[in-house]
Formats: C-alpha cells, sequence, structure tokens
C-alpha cells in the first residue's frame, strides 16, 4: 500500500511531480500564509492538515490557481505553473459542497470539462463507470444523495484527465456513517486512475486513511510533513503531537521522572498507551476513567495538578485510586 | 372534527371573499362585453387593433431597453468595487419606489419641450421654437426604460449575490474560459432573475398609464384607449377592449412563464457570492467612478428638477434658462387651501384603508394556505396573486362595470359615485403586493415556534401578538408599504373612477398641469415623492 510514492520519498525533491517552492499569500497585515514548500510525487495522496484558519484551504486554491500568490512558485512535472490561469493549469478540483451545476444533468456535468469529440460520450460512461455510477448520464443532480453528488463530483475532475486532482474537505459533506466508506472507496478510484492527489482536511483520522503523507499546518506555516507513522512516532514539536492523536504533555518534574533523567528542554511528549501502571513511578491520583469496550482511558491527576491521559485495561485502576506510572516509550523534544 | 369544519368553513369564506373582489368584475366585464355591436365595432376600427399592437410592442421594447441598461448595471455594481459603490448603488433603484406619475411629470419638466433641457438648448442656439417634442411611442420608450431598467437591475444583483463562487471556480477548473462561463455557467443559473426581471417589466409596460396619457399625444395604447373610450362615454366599446387588454396579459404572461422552466436551480450546498473585485487600473477605475456617478446623476435629474420646478411660483418662470423667483409659495398654497388640502387627505385615507383590509386578508388567507393547509389553499394563493397578472385599468373598468347595478342576490351593489369604490379598487391592487410578503414571511416561519409559545402557555392571540406577527414583521412591513405607496400614487384606477369628492393626489395633479399650474403639480409630486420614500424607508427596516 505505501507503494513507490513513499519508497521516492526519501530521494527527496529530485523526482518530485508537483512542486511547491516558497509559496506564499499575504492576505493582510499579519495574515500571511507561508512560505510553505512541498514535494509530492507521482501518484501521491498529500494530506493537507489542519485546525480551521491554518491555512490549508488557501494553498489548495493556491495550487488550483484561484489565488494568485504573492510569492515562491508551483511546478507540475517541471513546468512552472504558478501564473497559468486554472482554466489552462489542468487540474482537477473536487469542491467542498461539489458545485455541480443545478443546470446540467449528471453526463452534462461530467462532460463539462471534455472538449465536443466522437469520444466524449465515452469518456463521460468511463469517468462516471470509475465512480460506480455507470447509467446516471440523465438524473438531475437534485435527485442524487449526498454521497452520489460527490462521486459525481469526483468523475467530473477527473473526465478531462488532469495532471493534479485537488479535493476540498471532500468528506465534510457526508454523514459519519457513510464516511468511512466512501473514504476507502475514495482512495481506491485514486489509485486506480494513478493521479497525483492533494486533499484538504481537519481530520486527522480522515488524513491517516486516506493520505500516503500528511502536511501538517498551523497558523499559515507547515509545521511537518510525513508519513501518518512518522507524524505519529517522531512529531517535530508539541503542536503535531497534541493535533496529530492523543498526546500526554509532560513538563518539570514529570519529564524527567518519566525520561529516568534530565530531558533536553523540559518538555515530553507520551501517548496515552505508551504510559502503564506500575508500582513505583510518576505518582497520580486517578479522578476519571471513559470506559472503550477494549480499554478504558484514566485521567490522572500528577501532584502537579496537570491531568494526563493513560490507556490500559479496563480494569487496570478505580477513580480514587493511587497510582504510579511510567513510560514505555517518550518522545522529546 | 368540529375543529376542521370550521377551519374548512372560514376557507370557503375566504375564498369566496376574494372570489367576489378580484374574479367576479372580470367576469361580469367578459359576459357584458359579448355585445354584438362592440365587438364588430372593435374589430372594425383599425385604431383599435393599432392601440392593441402599440401595447404589445411597445412593452416588448420597454422589456429589451430595460434589461440593455439594467444589466450591465448590475454587473458592474455587483462584480466590482469602486469609490461611491454601495451608495450609488442604491440611489439607481430609487426610480422604482417613487410613484409612475412622479416620474413622467418629472420627466416633462426636464426633457418636455418646455422643460428645463429643452428651454437652456433653445436659449444657446437662439431658437425659435423648441428643439424637440416629447412626444409619441418614442417618449414613452424612454420612460419607460427610464423607470423599469431597476427591475433588471435588483433581479440580476439578487441573482448574482446568490451566484455560488464555488460554481464559477468548477468551470474554471475544468477549462472553461471566461466567455464560456458567462454562458454555459452563469447566464442558465441567473435564468430565473432574467425571467423573473423580464415578465415583471412586461406587465408593468402593458399596464403603464401614466407615460402614454402624458407623452402619448396621438399615439394610443390600449390603457389609454380604454380610458378615452370611457370618458366619450362607448362604455360596451371600452368593456371589449378590456377584455382584449386582458387577454393579452394573460397570454404574454403564460407564454413568458413558460420559458421559465422548472424552477430548481437552487445552488445545491451553501454558496459563497463572489467578492467584488477592486478594479486595479487606475484609469479604468477613474472611468467607472465616473460613469457610476454620471450615471447616477443622470437618472436621478429628473427629480432634482421636480423639486426645483415645484419652487417657482405660478406665471414667474416664462422664458429664463433658470427660474427669477424660487419660494415656498406652492407649498403653502398646498397646506392652506381647503380644495388642495382635500385630495391628500383622499389619497392619504383611501391607502391607508385599503392597505390595512390588503393586509388582514393577506394574514388569514397565509394562515390557511401555510399553517392549516386547507383543501382550497391553492385557491386562495391565486387568487390573492391574480391582481398582479391583470392591468390596473382592467380592474378599474370591471368594477366600475360590477358596481354600477343594484342587483344585491347577484351581490352587485352601487357603488359609482361613492367613497368606497376607489379603497375597493385599491385594495384589488394591493392584494398581491400583501400576499406575496406576507405568504413568503410565512413559509420561512418555523411552526416550532408557535408550537413553543403554546407550550409555555400563550394563548392563541398571545402566540399571534409575540411571536407570529413580529416574525412575519419584515415581509408584512414590505407588502404594506408597497401597497400603501402604490395607493398613494394611483393614477391608473383613480382615473376611471374618481368623483370630485374623492379625487386623490395623482388626479390634481393632472388638473393642475392642464390649468398650467406646474408648480403645484411639481410640489404635489415633491410631496408624493417624499411621502413614498418615508414609507418604504419604514417598511424596509428591519
Amino acid at each position: 500500500m505505501v507503494g513507490p510514492a513513499r519508497a521516492r520519498h526519501g530521494g527527496k525533491a529530485v523526482t518530485a511531480f508537483l512542486q511547491v517552492r516558497a509559496i506564499e499569500k499575504r492576505w493582510s497585515e499579519g495574515v500571511t500564509i507561508g512560505p510553505i514548500t512541498l514535494d509530492i510525487a507521482r501518484g501521491e495522496i498529500l494530506a493537507l492538515l489542519g485546525p480551521s484558519g491554518s491555512g490549508k484551504t488557501t494553498v489548495l486554491r493556491l495550487l488550483a490557481g484561484f489565488e494568485t500568490a504573492d510569492g515562491g512558485r508551483i511546478a507540475v512535472a517541471s513546468e512552472d505553473v504558478t501564473r497559468v490561469p486554472p482554466a489552462r493549469r489542468r487540474f482537477g478540483m473536487v469542491f467542498q459542497h461539489y458545485a455541480l451545476f443545478p443546470h446540467l444533468d449528471v453526463g452534462e456535468n461530467v462532460g463539462f470539462g471534455l472538449t465536443k469529440s466522437p469520444d466524449r460520450d465515452t469518456s463521460i460512461a468511463n469517468a462516471l463507470g470509475l465512480v460506480d455510477l455507470s447509467g446516471f448520464e440523465r438524473r438531475k443532480v437534485h435527485e442524487l444523495s449526498g454521497g452520489q453528488q460527490q462521486r459525481v463530483a469526483l468523475a467530473r475532475a477527473l473526465a478531462p484527465e488532469p495532471r493534479v486532482l485537488l479535493l476540498d474537505e471532500p468528506l465534510s459533506n457526508l454523514d459519519p456513517a457513510l464516511r468511512e466508506r466512501t473514504r476507502h472507496e475514495l482512495r481506491e478510484v485514486i489509485k486506480r486512475v494513478g493521479i497525483t492527489t492533494v486533499f484538504v482536511t481537519h481530520e486527522q483520522e480522515e488524513a491517516f486513511d486516506l493520505g500516503d503523507r500528511i502536511a501538517v499546518l498551523n497558523q499559515g506555516r507547515l509545521e511537518q510533513a510525513g508519513t501518518p507513522d512518522e507524524l505519529y512516532e517522531r512529531p517535530a514539536n508539541v503542536f503535531v503531537a497534541t493535533f496529530v492523536g492523543r498526546a500526554n504533555v509532560f513538563r518539570g518534574t514529570a519529564a524527567s521522572v518519566l525520561c529516568g533523567g534530565a530531558t533536553r528542554n523540559g518538555v515530553v511528549v507520551v501517548r496515552p498507551e505508551r504510559l502503564r501502571f506500575v508500582q513505583a513511578g510518576l505518582p497520580g491520583v486517578v479522578r476519571e476513567r471513559r470506559y472503550t469496550g477494549a480499554a478504558a482511558f484514566f485521567v490522572v491527576e500528577g501532584d502537579d495538578h496537570e491531568r494526563f491521559e493513560v490507556l490500559a485495561e479496563p480494569d487496570a485502576a478505580h477513580v480514587g485510586e493511587r497510582v504510579y506510572v511510567e513510560a514505555t516509550r517518550v518522545i522529546a523534544l | 372534527m368540529t375543529r376542521l369544519r370550521r377551519v374548512d368553513l372560514a376557507a370557503a369564506l375566504v375564498t369566496l371573499l376574494l372570489a367576489w373582489l378580484v374574479i367576479y368584475p372580470i367576469v361580469i366585464v367578459g359576459a357584458e362585453a359579448s355585445n354584438g355591436a362592440a365587438i364588430r365595432a372593435f374589430v372594425t376600427r383599425p385604431g383599435e387593433w393599432a392601440a392593441l399592437w402599440a401595447s404589445v410592442w411597445i412593452s416588448l421594447v420597454s422589456v429589451i431597453l430595460a434589461a440593455a441598461i439594467g444589466i450591465p448595471l448590475a454587473f458592474l455594481f455587483e462584480w466590482f468595487d469602486f469609490p461611491g459603490r454601495k451608495t450609488l448603488g442604491s440611489l439607481i433603484a430609487l426610480p422604482v419606489v417613487l410613484p409612475p406619475l412622479v416620474g413622467v411629470i418629472a420627466f416633462l419638466f426636464l426633457y418636455g419641450e418646455s422643460g428645463f433641457i429643452a428651454r437652456a438648448i433653445q436659449a444657446a442656439l437662439h431658437l425659435e421654437n423648441a428643439p424637440w417634442r416629447l412626444q409619441g411611442a418614442a417618449a414613452i420608450l424612454l420612460v419607460h426604460a427610464y423607470s423599469m431598467y431597476v427591475y433588471f437591475y435588483l433581479f440580476m444583483r439578487a441573482g448574482l449575490a446568490k451566484l455560488d463562487v464555488s460554481m464559477l471556480e468548477a468551470a474554471q477548473a475544468l477549462g472553461a474560459d471566461r466567455a464560456s462561463t458567462l454562458w454555459r455557467v452563469i447566464v442558465p443559473l441567473l435564468r430565473p432573475s432574467l425571467i423573473g426581471a423580464a415578465i415583471l417589466t412586461f406587465m408593468t409596460a402593458l399596464g403603464s398609464f401614466s407615460a402614454p396619457y402624458i407623452f402619448g399625444g396621438g399615439f394610443r395604447v390600449m390603457t389609454t384607449q380604454i380610458v378615452a373610450t370611457k370618458l366619450n362615454g362607448d362604455l360596451p366599446l371600452a368593456m371589449v377592449e378590456t377584455v382584449a387588454l386582458a387577454i393579452v396579459a394573460i397570454v404574454g404572461l403564460l407564454i413568458l412563464r413558460r420559458t421559465e422552466g422548472d424552477d430548481i436551480l437552487v445552488a445545491l450546498g451553501k454558496g459563497i457570492a463572489p467578492r467584488p473585485r477592486p478594479i486595479r487600473r487606475t484609469g479604468v477605475r477613474r472611468l467607472a467612478t465616473v460613469a457610476g456617478w454620471g450615471l447616477a446623476v443622470l437618472l436621478l435629474l429628473p427629480h432634482l428638477t421636480l423639486i426645483l420646478v415645484s419652487l417657482v411660483p405660478y406665471g414667474a418662470w416664462t422664458t429664463e434658462i433658470l427660474p427669477p423667483v424660487i419660494n415656498f409659495e406652492n407649498y403653502r398654497r398646498l397646506f392652506s387651501e381647503a380644495e388642495r388640502l382635500r385630495p391628500m387627505w383622499n389619497s392619504f385615507w383611501m391607502a391607508a384603508v385599503s392597505t390595512a383590509l390588503a393586509v388582514v386578508l393577506a394574514l388569514v388567507g397565509g394562515w390557511l394556505v401555510v399553517r392549516r393547509r386547507v383543501a382550497l389553499r391553492r385557491a386562495i394563493e391565486g387568487l390573492l396573486a391574480l391582481p398582479w397578472a391583470l392591468p390596473g385599468t382592467v380592474f378599474a373598468i370591471a368594477l366600475a362595470t360590477t358596481f354600477s347595478v343594484r342587483a344585491p342576490f347577484a351581490l352587485r351593489f352601487v357603488l359609482v359615485g361613492t367613497a368606497v369604490l376607489l379603497p375597493l379598487a385599491y385594495l384589488v391592487r394591493a392584494l398581491p403586493l400583501t400576499g406575496r410578503g406576507i405568504l413568503a414571511s410565512y413559509r420561512q416561519l418555523d411552526p416550532s415556534l408557535e408550537e413553543a409559545a403554546a407550550s409555555l402557555g400563550a394563548g392563541r392571540w398571545r402566540t399571534l401578538a409575540r411571536v407570529t406577527l413580529p416574525q412575519l414583521r419584515p415581509g408584512l412591513a414590505a407588502g404594506a408599504s408597497l401597497a400603501l405607496v402604490a395607493g398613494l400614487g394611483d393614477i391608473v384606477a383613480s382615473i376611471v373612477l374618481y368623483t370630485y369628492e374623492t379625487r386623490p393626489v395623482s388626479i390634481e395633479i393632472l388638473s393642475s398641469l392642464r390649468l398650467d399650474e406646474t408648480g403645484v403639480a411639481a410640489a404635489f409630486g415633491v410631496v408624493l415623492m417624499i411621502v413614498s420614500a418615508i414609507v418604504l424607508g419604514v417598511g424596509a427596516r428591519r
């Protein structure tokens, strides 16, 4: 599943299909996105992950050409497209609310980006077949369910055979039950087409599931880019550690106790599943227990009154109990 | 079970009342127009066909001219940013909110043969006569284009504001250039707005009376033809003409409605309108600013002229370019002479009473249609909207015919010559305005608000006063203010139905003009203008 994209990433920029170099957008005094540098390999799926206001949508719109960069450059297959208008950039885009044309039927929507040619109908049929909507050509857009609309939007973006596929929060408009299934279908379609893809999301689970690699953005800056494993196991800073996955941040004495010695700058991060109850270690009192089935989260209040979470067997402790905790793996920052 | 019956009974009564007001007179006129001699006269006289045809083509050309002015303006003001955009944007919508008669006489004072501009040119070039006569079809079209472009302007701006920017971006991402985006995406998405504006302009132009009456000269359209025939005393022929005009109106409406197509063009998902683009190039920017301001001055100039003329006392302004004397003499006369105060009071009470009744009927109708969903809801809604589809002249003749006979069992009474008939006519004309506003508000009103009030112990009247009416207020106020202004400035129905005792302001303006008392006429116009602006300003407040 990792595929050549990930393997190639080790080789860095040389093989990058989509290059983003120090791209920048200045909205107003003090609100600046970037400079951001990213390399995306051919066929790779990159997730832009970040909280709202982090600039991830701006980066996507810069890639699409709907916003003009105030600095830096974007290149596809070594062709500079920084100043190329969206209509001639040949980037496919799936909009957050799909932006299907309500005055056209499904087939006309999918065929919108195709030139008049004898193969047009075949291309439309192929694109619809790809998203499992064969025979939907004459349906009205408003008759479709949310999931079907999403697939039509994907088919429409893919039909003109774009060089890069961009998706803006592709699953945010679907109900949770549908989301996970659609996520897998989406990944399957993208991988079958083999298209280089960038998508925006604010959900870590979605980024992990759909992306080969993830770029974490915060306040207009790129915090870290890497595979899900890298982000989880080796976060570059506290923000990435706490935004990607659950994390306990320890400072001062608690940090040194867990490390069993001095820390580099007084901060360590430990995932809840990397903490366990032992006979002697960092002391605290269990304040809360949240049962999840296979395990339970224990909220422990340390002697410094900072609270942290421990993931352990459901019967490992009870509320009010005095416990000692040690870390099986710490992330020093 | 008994409850249901009571509601249905109420619905039946409301339906009957509305039908009696709105359909019955039309049916009577249709029946009485089936008079062999009158139909023969109508068919054989070329003047009749000419007037009918004139109504049709004047209306169609008005649509084209209004679109040609209104659509570019809408794009300019919605998509581009330049200094003064906001202020100008609302200023140029002004002509539509003023009574047509006021606009027409303002036009007369500015561009008429003895108007401001003609005078200036005559003096500058030392001409013996006025350089032009503002008369006939061209003059009518000029006035129509000037006042009706606002429909296209407002509809298109609303449409553009609702346009989802991601639709445009989607088209671009799929490789469409600007022209192709315009034709394949923007125009189809705006089609409902375009057709809505076209229908409104066509119906307004078809029913237009002031412009052809004042500027027509020998050129007759059907509305002026009907009134002329009626004044000549040939009522049977006037009825045939009325039916002919009604048929044209309905056929026109049906044809235009057919092009509207199904109304599914609401954007899926929430749309974000495109931001107005600031114009970067200084030259273009300066040009847009100058054009915008120039246009606004041009469009408001007639009303400024009206104010100027109203300040010139009788006989003081003869051949000079600028009036030699300016004072408030005309206004003093307006408010001190009983004979001048009378029409103002008449207009006011008749418009107020008819508006109040129209609001009540629309509220009851809205409750029955939206909240109780009675079986007759389609009938009630249709009856409330119907007067909009027919020119005012048609209703004036229909009411004059129906209520000149005493037949209580046929629900006909002699109202001609009483003070009741004009308010009744205003009421009929007001129903679509209050009906549309209140029904739209009612539809947006979440029924759970009323249920919440009820569950908190509020009775029916308390719920109405504390929850329902405040929630309906925007639509109610908008509809009521439009109805009030329409009543205050009405001339179409008034000219057919007024008596000396009940003569409204519009009739007084016409007689002042006839007596060459332009200052008084203008002062009346200014008063109407100011009152209308205040009423609409209050009505539009959120």
